[in-house]
């Protein structure tokens, strides 16, 4: 091809060439930075959505493997009821198998976990659930040995255990071995669980005469919720009667909140990648305006214009959405290998999740990526291609573009609105609301911060030495253009700021209500995993009796369950009094004391409060011992330990009412000269060794923040990704100043300043750009601190903290966003002095 | 006061080519000089070399009793920031100054007395007949305004070299003339010395000697009946 | 498992707790408008051997197993059920000194001089009884009946030949009328099969001129009968138990299941002392997966019995340990 044959070739993409490839070529920085912002937004919400979504999947599996074939399953406290009821429910007509189980997750020995264990009949299994059978009959009548159990695939492989081999476990505070008898079939369960027949089970793990599960199949033709009404009015308090769905709904419940927090975390960083996409975008464009204003007078149209312009927009979204779902998968399969499907929160320990991989929600938020990239060019180019060419043309005709976006009244709006919003309610247990909240406040400080800042900046004196002079000078002359940049600081900062204050509440919170709900020296419990260990009154004696323990309290816990489409709470039995609730509990409000004629008292947690919609001085029916009975909500304390609701009573009233002497933790006090090491000693001693766990209250305060920290861990990686993208954002609106203003750099050099100076006047322009987004990103971020801590957190969690404002990390922070605005300025600046300025002056426009 | 011996410029790149050679030039104080020549002679290089923006391969610049080949980068920008002033063809007023601050930007950059400062500009806006435009932006300004602006900027600290290349390029003739006459008054006004580069003889001619630049070298332009 | 046991009845019609194994059989013909219907009523009762004393109430001292199956030629292939169960909680169990074996809401029950059963199902359910017309036949050695070489492969065996049924069937659907004859089997054993023993081969047959004949023969791995035996009680009354040696059991036509890949002998020549029957299934499969329950695919349908090409009698002819061996 001859080169007047490639020129005219190249000629049809001519405007192609000089809309994408040409700034490409011109700024490859620029772009890969706007692509890269784009990605590491669509990665975060991609992998955030897989993990989730691949927890949920495995949470539903899991149920409903469980549930295997049944219509419906009746459920108890983990304590249990009666196993007389399964009597009753084989026999009512429209049931056509009921399979009875006993479910506990049983503390591991030798290692800090528990393993959940169902104690089911095997020869039900078949009509119920068919996927519990093991492939090899024989293995039934193996079951039938009270010492065998047969593991999932999933927790012979994460107990490295194979047939024949002992499972190690404790009940009360004995270890007792079992024995593998097999394996479950492959792919009957993803669930890290093991199985024995009922009738070991309910030896074994020592509750004879108790159920905790029973599931039904019913006859064909029975109308489901009549049925399950029905039954629901012969069952007794705290046992609960609910489909399949539900029982997978409780286990996604559970996390639900945990799940849309991370959720609105990805998406929130994903605007905040659009959103700088968009202002480098509108920068780079309104800096390119001559040249558009060129080409609309060598006669492209408006809309071929416009188009070009969008296209380039998109070009850059493709790459960044696409690029973006590549590395969100890969973040989200190592994540899942890494920590674990709740991110290491917890939260669902004995869920082993395969990635499981939704191609719509990654087309979503492909799209996404996409969208924002599209708009962010959109708004500009409109503006660019409406603008009459013949002013365009003039140098210094960007501000007069922007002079025209009347933001503020609606920036003012948006505010009110979201102001006003923060004090709506949860919608379906979820802070919906607080959330549209934050976004409406967040667009809205994104809105009036023209305005803002022109007045700030009108307000600025000039300094008379050069640099700052001209720094400021040039801003003062641009606040809508400078307004931009300030607005992405705005709105990471303020995510950050908000973010921090949150959680250093929350840490804050957590540590105080540890120091007041650790009183003793030393804490001792029977394994802190599982849900079959305990002390018995003998041991209890023994402990009481140790020399060096002054005194010594013993807490009994246990679960309710209250509503069926919620986990159950926990009731906690210790020494709470009415008259010195107090000083055990860390109450919210005023303690109510019942009079003599009135039921006896208990105290819910913030989160059975709010479940339950209990307040000071109701009177509640609780599914304590065998004859539900009434109680007096005394008071509501704050609870960080116990997500699902915590109750707590008098444990002398607790064993009147039940007769249950079994309890499972123990407050110790040492006498005055005894060592922590000693007393620990002297208890290992008195008590089987194994089973046992003693702590200093340090440790406990230890462990407690360290799960704390973890817990948040993944909220800080996701922060830090914003803190980036908002960097990223940063250094690309000033890069693409920066190239856009060489030929203002090259007169300044023959005017007569130095490098150092330009830079000086650079670093000026982006450390007061930088110091005003972070001033308002401080103001803006304690406003959605609030509505986090006051709304999204009290709505998702239903537990309260009081604020603290982390003043030298915030300083911190804005130190750091500053000096690296600063830095990017900076280098921004000396990137495009590194070609021949000089003769950028030389050039025409 | 500015002293050339035996400048010389390559530059390298695609097509290497020797720019200036062995270029000789004496300026004295108050002397308003033309350099003509056409396009591509090496005229803008040569300006360059005097701003001490580039520096030669061979030859010396002597500037006010400074070698500048024998200064640092800064030294040199200080050089040029105090005691010389610039105009170019295309104005380069900085579009988000004001006319009084793009005036201002040399008294800042030399850290001038702020009061002094502002009485400066003003004589120097008043002196290019455009009092009335110091808060206005430049893009307000039509084409010859801007250009008296930039004279003002280049003069407005009293430079002993003010460097001109080709300042009426963008302007109509009447302008032009107006411009040029404008910069001479105050080039002679200040009693500094005057450097301007053109390839119009009109420009030329209001300076007081005219030299062109061929490939062989700097001579006086013969004189032509314009 | 001693000879010299004497049958007493109704004791020994109930549940034998302290034996490993037992069940109670009901096999038989039917007409549904006077179409031909095959069916097959079972308890199980087996005790799993314990190697502890578990005081839970789910604790599996007995476990009881049903099986119901209906052969019906239109259908080409077995309607069946199964259920197990562990006792307890009297919701599965076996009664002592009568007849009563129930899982849940199927039962087999003895009251007065007749039987009734009751099978309920998504699929089937029958409601039949069953009257007396003979009395019981003692198998073997005066009810003990010898499934090996050695003496201790033995069960206790007493038959109910020509059981009068009526009742309802209803499969899909609305329950229909149907008379017929059955037979009725109870057996109970510790050890019930020899070491080299795979399976058996069985025929209880209602001849039309109201005797009754029982063979079985038990086949060892190479498929060969390493034992068998036989009863065939006359019209009058009279009583002919057949030595191992007088019962042979000829192969005439193999029927291979496609779902098991099995091979089963459906048509036999069946010679029992001096007589000879032609074995014809009512149709060729009858294959029964009891995998849920008692772990086991057999064969087990109704048939003719031929003599010349006429049919003599209406029977059932059970075959097992074609899958794989018999594991009780």
């Amino acid at each position: 091809m001859t080169a007047f044959a490639r020129a005219f070739a190249t000629g049809r993409w001519l405007p192609l060439y000089a809309l994408v490839v040409g700034p490409f070529r011109e700024n490859p920085g620029r772009t890969v930075l706007a692509i890269a912002a784009i990605a590491l937004g669509v990665a975060l919400g991609v992998a955030v959505h897989l993990v989730n979504s691949s927890a949920l999947n495995e949470f539903e599996l899991a149920a409903r493997h469980l549930a295997g074939e049944a219509d419906l399953v009746v459920r108890g406290p983990r304590a249990g009821f009666d196993e007389a009821l399964y009597a009753r429910l084989s026999r009512l007509p429209q049931v056509e198998a009921a399979n009875p189980a006993l479910e506990l997750d049983v503390p591991l020995a030798g290692r800090q976990d528990s393993l959940k264990i169902i104690g089911f009949d095997p020869l039900r299994a078949a009509q119920v659930q068919p996927a519990l059978l093991p492939e090899r009959r024989g293995l039934v009548s193996d079951l039938f040995d009270a010492d065998a159990i047969l593991l999932s695939p999933a927790a012979t492989e994460w107990l490295g255990l194979k047939p024949g081999d002992e499972l190690r476990i404790h009940v009360g505070t004995r270890t007792l071995a079992l024995n593998v008898a097999g394996v479950l079939p492959q792919g009957a369960y993803r669930q890290r669980i093991g199985v024995m027949d009922i009738a070991s089970a309910q030896w074994r793990l020592e509750r004879l005469g108790r159920l905790n599960r029973i599931d039904l199949r019913l006859n064909s033709g029975t109308d489901l919720e009549a049925f399950r009404r029905a039954l629901q009015a012969m069952l007794p308090l705290g046992v609960h009667a609910a489909t399949p769905e539900t029982e997978g709904e409780r286990g996604a419940n559970l996390t639900r909140a945990y799940r849309l927090n991370l959720d609105m975390l990805a998406l929130i960083a994903l605007f905040t990648g659009a959103f700088l996409v968009f202002s480098s975008q509108v920068l780079a464009l309104l800096r390119r305006r001559t040249q558009f204003a060129l080409l609309r007078t060598i006669g492209v149209t408006r809309g071929a214009l416009a188009a070009q312009l969008v296209a380039e927009g998109a070009v850059i979204g493709v790459a960044g959405g696409a690029l973006g779902v590549l590395l969100g998968y890969a973040l989200a399969y190592y994540a899942l290998s890494l920590v674990g499907a709740d991110l290491g929160a917890g939260y669902f320990r004995s869920i082993a999740a395969s990635l499981h991989a939704e191609p719509q929600a990654l087309a979503l938020f492909f799209a996404l990526g996409v969208l924002y990239a599209v708009l962010g060019a959109a708004a500009p180019a409109w503006e660019a291609a409406r603008r009459a060419p013949a002013p365009a043309l003039r140098a210094g005709d960007e501000e007069e573009g922007l002079r025209n976006l009347r933001t503020l009244s609606w920036g003012i709006a948006a505010i009110a609105a979201g102001l006003l919003l923060a004090l709506a309610p949860a919608i379906n247990d979820l802070p919906i609301a607080g959330y549209v909240s934050i976004a409406l406040i967040l667009l809205g400080a994104v809105l009036v911060m023209p305005r803002l800042a022109e007045a700030c900046l009108d307000r600025l004196p000039l300094p008379s030495r050069a640099p700052a002079a001209i720094a400021i000078a040039q801003l003062k002359a641009t606040p809508r253009q400078a307004a931009i940049s300030v607005a992405a600081i705005v709105i990471s900062v303020s995510l950050m700021v908000s973010m921090l204050i949150m959680v250093s509440s929350f840490r804050t919170s957590l540590e105080a209500w540890l120091e007041r709900m650790l009183p003793a020296d030393l804490y001792l419990r029977a394994a802190r995993f599982g849900e079959t260990a305990f002390l018995t009154p003998e041991e209890q004696a023994r402990i009481a009796a140790t020399p060096g323990v002054e005194r010594a309290e013993f807490i009994r816990s246990q679960n309710l369950l209250l509503a069926p489409e919620r986990p159950p709470v926990t009731l906690l039995a210790g020494p709470v009094e009415a008259g010195t609730v107090e000083k055990l509990l860390p109450l919210t409000g005023p303690s109510y004391v019942p009079r003599a004629n009135e039921p006896p008292p208990v105290w819910v947690s913030e989160v059975a409060a709010d479940f339950y919609r209990l307040r000071t001085g109701d009177r509640v029916r609780l599914p304590i011992g065998d004859t539900p009975l009434l109680y007096t909500v005394a008071g509501i304390w704050r609870d960080y330990a116990r997500q699902n609701g915590a109750i707590a009573m008098n444990r002398g009233l607790y064993v009147q009412i039940t007769g249950d002497r079994l309890v499972n933790d123990t407050a110790l006090w040492l006498a005055k000269g005894t060592s922590l090491a000693d007393a620990q000693r002297a208890l290992r001693g008195r008590l089987p060794e194994a089973a046992i766990e003693i702590a200093t209250t340090r440790e406990v305060r230890e462990i407690s923040l360290k799960i704390f920290d973890r817990t948040f861990a993944i909220t800080y990686a996701l922060e830090i990704a914003a803190v980036l993208i908002g960097l990223f954002g940063v250094s690309v609106s000033f890069s693409a100043q920066a190239l856009a203003r060489r030929r203002e750099f090259g007169v300044l050099r023959h005017i007569g300043m130095t490098r150092l100076e330009i830079g000086a006047m650079l670093g000026c322009e982006g450390a007061l750009l930088a110091a005003l987004g972070t001033a308002f990103g401080l103001a803006v971020g304690w406003v959605v601190s609030l509505i986090l801590i006051h709304v999204v957190n009290r709505q998702s969690f239903h537990w309260s903290m009081e604020m603290q404002i982390p003043w030298l990390p915030l300083a911190g922070l804005a130190a750091i966003i500053v000096a690296a605005a600063v830095a990017t300025a900076v280098c921004s600046g000396r990137a495009a002095m590194r070609e021949d300025v000089i003769r950028a002056v030389r050039e025409d426009w | 006061m500015l002293s050339i011996r035996g400048l010389s410029k390559s530059f390298g790149g695609a097509r290497p080519r020797e720019v200036l050679r062995d270029i000789s030039l004496d300026v004295q104080r108050g002397e308003y000089l033309a350099i003509m020549g056409e396009s591509g002679v090496g005229k803008s290089t040569l300006l360059n070399l005097i701003a001490g923006l580039d520096l030669p391969d061979s030859g010396t610049i002597v500037f006010n009793g400074a070698e500048l080949t024998a200064l640092g980068d800064t030294a040199r920008t200080v050089l040029r920031r105090n005691r010389m002033g610039f105009v170019f063809q295309a104005f380069h007023l900085l579009p988000h100054l004001t006319v009084a601050q793009n005036v201002a930007l040399p008294l800042f950059l030399n850290s001038a007395d702020t009061a002094q400062a502002s009485e400066r500009v003003a004589a120097m806006l008043a002196a290019i007949r455009l009092a009335g435009a110091a808060d206005a932006y430049p893009r307000e300004l039509a084409g010859g305004e801007m250009q008296r602006v930039a004279i003002a900027r280049a003069l407005v600290h009293r430079p002993l070299l003010l460097l001109a290349d080709e300042p009426t390029g963008n302007l109509d003739p009447e302008t032009a003339a107006q411009v040029l006459a404008l910069l001479r008054e105050q080039v002679k006004g200040e009693s500094g010395a005057g450097i301007l580069v053109t390839h119009s003889a009109l420009a030329a001619a209001t300076a007081d000697r005219v030299l062109t630049l061929t490939a062989d070298g700097l001579r006086p332009a013969k004189k032509e009946k314009l | 498992m001693v000879p010299g046991y004497r049958l007493r009845f109704p004791h020994d019609e109930g549940s034998h707790p302290d034996f490993r194994l037992e069940w109670w059989y009901v096999t038989g013909w039917l007409n549904e408008a006077s179409k031909p219907l095959g069916f097959q009523i079972t308890f199980f009762r087996a005790r799993p051997e314990l190697n502890h004393d578990n005081p839970s109430a789910f604790t599996p001292r007995q476990i009881m197993i049903a099986h119901a199956a209906l052969s019906d030629p239109f259908r080409g292939r077995l309607i069946h059920a199964q259920r197990a169960a562990r006792q307890g909680f009297g919701l599965a169990g076996a009664d002592r000194g009568r007849t009563g074996a129930w899982i849940y809401d199927w039962r087999l029950e003895q009251a007065g001089d007749s039987y009734h059963a009751r099978i309920t199902g998504r699929q089937l359910s029958m409601e039949l009884g069953f009257a007396v017309t003979q009395p019981p036949l003692n198998q073997g050695q005066e009810g003990y009946s010898r499934k090996g070489p050695a003496p201790e492969h033995a069960s206790y065996y007493y038959s109910l030949p020509h059981l009068k049924v009526s009742g309802t069937i209803a499969r899909d659907g609305a329950p229909k009328a149907v008379t017929g004859s059955a037979w009725l089997d109870h057996e109970w054993s510790s050890s019930y099969m020899a070491e080299q023993a795979v399976g058996w081969d069985w025929i209880g047959i209602n001849l039309a001129d109201g005797g009754a004949l029982m063979a079985f023969r038990m086949r060892d791995q190479q498929g060969g009968s390493f034992w068998a035996g036989g009863a065939l009680r006359h019209p009058d009354g009279r009583l002919k138990v057949f030595l191992p040696d007088e019962v042979r059991f000829v192969p005439r036509r193999e029927w291979r299941s496609a779902r098991t890949g099995t091979t089963y002998p459906v048509s036999f020549l069946v010679r029992a002392g001096d007589r000879e029957f032609a074995i014809e299934p009512l149709f060729d499969d009858q294959e029964h997966d009891t995998r849920a329950s008692t772990g086991t695919i057999y064969w087990e349908g109704a048939v003719r019995a031929l003599r010349d090409g006429k049919a003599v009698g209406l029977g059932y002819l059970e075959l097992t340990g074609y899958w794989r061996r018999v594991e009780l």
